[in-house]
């Protein structure tokens, strides 16, 4: 049941962000990567690790053909190359290009 | 304190992210006193080195593989944590951690920094590269990360000389003697809740020590622009690839031949000073023949990795896999395969030790078994040869027939080399997802220290592994060619009547099919000691002089008169393929831990190099 005025959109996942285009992280999850559980865990505490965690701010500085795979994604001062399904695990809520960097 | 511990040295570990200078501080602490050797059972690099302390004692540095975590997802990586905490044979747990963070971004060395911490070894901080986070506006306080770590952090420049000072004043073992323990570190992994505690407590330190991320580099964001963007980005990269084979084959010509003129003139020497005999034999074609082989493709090793090493120390090979990334996935590959099999253009034996750094085994294979496929420098000699007697100097419009051919060489490695990764990919078993993940550094200039420590180290490794396994194949095959000798009412060339000879003879029945004829089958026995060696073993089944260093030149009119264009075809075609060159084998054997890799790689080059040849003997015998 929705009131209304709720939005019910799709999560918007750093994969669909355009070059210069910014978010902030909301959190991750698991879409198809990796055969077993362990192996898709293994892949989001790294994703983790790099610093795509709630709060961080990033901004993709580069995409290749074939819908953005890999694209260049910058996170906490460091910049990393993410296949399209690693950046669609990332969950984001888009946010205004700065000229300055945030706290980590 | 038991007195027989504090002589022992001093083992010291240096970890952390990869990308943050660790090298060139290892580099700094050790100077050319570094040897690099594999951890028993693994084909992961052991870089370990010595240093003396002020008091002369001898300290060891370990040089672990660079991590983003103690929670592994490759083998390098697990190396690094089971190390730490003693779980490697034959690899004590260091005594002392020097954890090297990069100012410049803090948060992602700094978390490891925390997870090493929490593993209780004595630790120390090296804080590195801080005039680049001077000039990106990165001000950290150092006194109050030291406070809030409980370590002592020490800011260090490891490009500059005297920038490692701070750091080695650190080290000297007065501070650490009473903690040397022999307790080994204990470890688990965290659960989801230790991670965000982790990442809370970060988030504390950066905020007490003031971090702000670096200010953004208007030059590293043109660049990016450029060499990022789909089109210029991949143009720039050919471009780039064009510069190096150039630079690989052109430039090399001069060494190259100052080498092989070098061994000429040193074989003539040796046997004019011995007695004619089997000694002589043995020392002017088994070994200084077999270390001229070798010895011929160093200069163009050194170019190639001056090169590699030079774009790997400048940010930029990353960001070439990143371009390459989707297209090399597409046929199976990891777009980090790309430079193992470009060093495969000048030799595959580096381009193999190379895959090392593709962390996932099956990528990482895929790459060893299509490596040979590249067009290696080795076949020059042999392509040049046969091209040179039997392809006529034409030309058809712009283009020279010859050196159409020799592209067409080229072209069939590359398109081989594509097909069977296809192949490889789609028909062997579950496929698990290998992340690509990957840091795209900063881009820095090339520290030319660095760059000849590397260059020396990979030098090293070549003539050693490689010249080794080679010079002990040309003695082997020497003998082959050799015994027994002929007998004195002999006519024919001394070779037919050894065991090479006898080999080659009933090769013979095998190669007719494709054109060979009996001298081909008998050179290609001791031609499988290395590619190039085919030339000189047909001269020696033509019974050239070895005298002149110019065999080919000698060879070139006996094979144009005597071959028909089909059986050179058919050569070319066999060489394209064929693992004529055991060292090869021999280092997969090495690098795969196990004789199935190398054995299968063989049989599948030589079915491949037999139904090649097979077609072209056919097809050009038809038409031509």
């Amino acid at each position: 049941m929705k009131s209304p005025g709720s939005s019910n959109a799709v999560p918007l996942v750093l994969a669909e962000l355009r070059r210069g285009e910014a978010g902030v992280v909301d959190g991750l999850a698991p879409i198809g990567l990796g055969t077993t559980t362990e192996e898709r865990d293994s892949m989001l505490a790294r994703l983790r690790d790099l610093g795509f965690i709630p709060g961080a701010r990033c901004e993709v500085i580069a995409r290749m053909w074939f819908g953005g795979d890999p694209i260049a994604v910058r996170v906490g001062g460091s910049t990393f190359a993410l296949r399209r399904v690693e950046a669609a695990a990332v969950h984001i809520t888009r946010a205004l290009p700065l000229a300055a960097g945030a706290t980590a | 304190m038991d007195a027989a511990v504090n002589l022992r040295p001093l083992r010291i570990a240096l970890i952390g992210v990869p990308n943050c200078g660790k090298t060139a501080l290892f580099n700094r602490l050790t100077g050319s006193r570094q040897k690099v050797a594999n951890y028993p059972g693994v084909t992961v690099e052991r870089r370990e080195g010595e240093r003396a302390a002020a008091d002369g004692r001898t300290q060891q540095v370990l040089d672990l593989p660079g991590t983003y975590s103690l929670k592994p997802t490759t083998l390098d990586e697990a190396i690094t944590r089971d190390v730490l905490l003693g779980r490697v044979a034959g690899a004590p747990a260091p005594e002392l951690v020097v954890c090297v963070v990069d100012a410049v971004h803090l948060p992602i060395g700094l978390r490891l920094a925390l997870e090493v911490k929490s593993l209780g070894l004595p630790m120390v901080l090296a804080l590195n590269r801080m005039d680049v986070a001077k000039r990106r506006n990165v001000k950290i306080d150092v006194a109050r990360l030291s406070a809030e770590l409980g370590v002592p952090v020490l800011p260090t420049i490891a490009v500059r000389r005297g920038g490692a000072d701070a750091l080695i004043e650190a080290l000297e073992p007065v501070h650490w003697l009473q903690h040397r323990s022999i307790a080994a570190p204990a470890w688990s992994e965290p659960s989801a809740d230790d991670a965000e505690q982790r990442q809370r407590d970060l988030r504390g330190v950066l905020e007490a020590v003031g971090y702000r991320a670096p200010a953004e580099n208007q030059w590293f964001e043109r660049l990016d622009a450029v060499l990022l963007n789909p089109f210029s980005g991949l143009l720039i990269l050919i471009a780039v690839l064009f510069v190096m084979f150039q630079a690989v084959f052109s430039w090399a010509v001069a060494p190259m031949d100052l080498i092989k003129e070098g061994m000429a003139v040193f074989g003539a020497w040796t046997a004019a000073h011995l007695p004619e005999g089997q000694v002589a034999s043995l020392l002017v074609n088994g070994v200084i023949g077999g270390a001229g082989a070798v010895l011929v493709f160093l200069p163009q090793i050194v170019i190639l990795f001056l090169f590699i090493l030079a774009l790997e120390d400048s940010g930029y090979l990353p960001r070439a896999a990143y371009l390459l990334d989707r297209l090399m996935g597409g046929v199976g590959l990891s777009g980090r395969a790309f430079i193992p099999l470009l060093s495969s253009f000048a030799c595959a034996i580096p381009g193999i030790m190379a895959a090392r750094t593709i962390p996932s085994w099956r990528d990482r294979l895929t790459t060893i078994m299509i490596a040979p496929l590249m067009t290696c420098s080795a076949r020059l000699p042999v392509y040049t040869l046969l091209i040179g007697a039997l392809i006529p100097a034409k030309s058809i419009g712009v283009f020279n027939l010859q050196g159409v051919v020799m592209f067409v060489l080229y072209v069939a490695g590359i398109v081989a080399a594509v097909a069977v990764a296809y192949v490889l990919k789609h028909f062997s078993g579950a496929r698990s997802y290998s992340p690509l993940m990957l840091e795209l550094p900063d881009y820095q200039w090339p520290h030319l220290g660095n760059l000849l420590l590397g260059l020396w180290e990979r030098v090293k490794i070549f003539l050693s592994r490689v010249g080794g396994i080679i010079l002990a194949l040309m003695i082997v095959l020497w003998f082959l060619s050799s015994y027994p000798a002929p007998p004195p009412d002999a006519t024919g060339p001394a070779i037919q009547y050894s065991f090479a000879g006898s080999l080659g003879q009933l090769l013979e029945y095998v190669f007719a099919p494709i054109g060979f004829n009996w001298q081909i089958s008998i050179a290609l026995v001791p031609g499988l000691a290395a590619r190039e060696v085919a030339v000189s073993a047909l001269g020696t089944v033509y019974s050239m002089s070895a005298a002149g260093n110019d065999v080919s030149g000698q060879l070139s009119p006996v094979i144009a008169s005597t071959w028909s264009l089909a059986t050179a075809c058919s050569l070319l075609a066999w060489y394209v393929f064929a693992p004529q060159c055991l060292s090869t084998l021999a280092v997969v054997k090495r690098e795969t831990n196990s004789w199935r890799y190398p054995i299968i790689m063989a049989a599948y080059l030589f079915a491949l190099a037999y139904v090649a040849s097979f077609i072209t003997y056919r097809a050009v015998a038809a038409w031509a």
